[in-house]
């Protein structure tokens, strides 16, 4: 662009304010709709000579108006104003932190009821180290429930709030919604989780959970 | 030309500046920020935060580009001015 508006001789100016004018079309609009031709004086139907410089100057240049941009006035389609409670509600909602907190809160949900039921399932056989054959009590087998559910859901519920974290920065960063951002922040998950194993645990989770990632995103969509 | 009516002129046409502005720059950062798949009727959070960066940029570039373009018309009649005086 800077190119484009370099000093230049007057005939070679006089184009290239045309070619700004063709260039800005997908940019900025006003540019184009005014005339910028060589002469800057062309006589109105009133015989009144227009100054162009003057007019630009209070349309576009220094002497503009302080003007408040809101869609009603622009000819957008006439809304009520949302007030700033709303607005500042609505922000949180979609904020990062709130989405890795739901998620956080569902992996624990989620992770509990895993927990729980996996103990379901599992046999009873060795619950007790010093009679492994003793068929365990109501009260030993609710407490070997609780404990596994409450592993369970708190390794979920981390997992969850990294993943999600991850998912909502990688897109804000991206500014894109599609299916990569779930790899991405799968990798990193995954990544995070293995690396306390090893680099090479590390590679292996980002890889796994990537993979995992990306078939749900294929389900999903 | 009179200030004043150079004033006047503006406020008229400012407003189906704007509106055109508005139209154009809703038309390019739909085109840029909303891929055509609609699979949801809501606003994903990487398309609101694309839409608030091409908005903001759009801006910007009017605001640049306004105060170029007058500045270069306002050299342009210097020169026309100089050339009628030097001819005449």
């Amino acid at each position: 662009m800077c190119s484009l508006l370099s000093s230049a001789p007057f005939p070679q100016r006089a184009l290239s304010l045309g070619n700004m004018a063709a260039a800005t079309e997908a940019g900025s609009a006003a540019a184009a709709s005014e005339p910028a031709g060589p002469t800057s004086a062309a006589p109105t139907a009133d015989g009144q000579q227009l100054q162009y410089s003057l007019i630009l100057s209070h349309l576009v240049g220094d002497r503009r108006p302080v003007k408040e941009l809101s869609p009603a006035v622009m000819g957008g389609l006439p809304m009520p104003h949302k007030s700033e409670e709303q607005k500042m509600i609505e922000r949180g909602m979609e904020s990062c932190g709130f989405k890795a907190a739901l998620a956080c809160v569902g992996g624990f949900v989620l992770g509990g009821a895993f927990g729980i039921f996996t103990a379901g399932i599992d046999t009873n056989v060795g619950l007790d180290p010093k009679d492994p054959l003793r068929t365990p009590t109501a009260k030993e087998v609710l407490k070997d429930m609780g404990q596994r559910g409450m592993s369970y859901a708190k390794n979920f519920a981390i997992v969850g709030a990294m993943f999600s974290c991850t998912e909502c920065i990688i897109e804000s960063h991206r500014g894109v919604s599609d299916w990569k951002n779930a790899v991405y922040s799968g990798c990193v998950t995954g990544g995070a989780i293995g690396f306390r194993a090893g680099l090479k645990a590390g590679v292996l989770g980002c890889g796994g959970f990537a993979a995992f990632s990306a078939a749900i995103e294929y389900y999903l969509r | 030309m009179d200030p004043m009516k150079a004033q006047q002129l503006a406020a008229e046409l400012e407003v189906e500046m704007m509106a055109d502005m508005y139209n154009r720059m809703t038309n390019a950062c739909h085109r840029k920020c909303v891929p055509p798949h609609y699979k949801e009727a809501e606003l994903t959070k990487g398309e609101s935060v694309c839409l608030d960066r091409c908005v903001a940029k759009y801006l910007d570039l009017h605001e640049r580009l306004g105060r170029k373009l007058t500045e270069l018309s306002v050299q342009d009649e210097e020169m026309m001015r100089k050339a009628a005086v030097g001819s005449g």
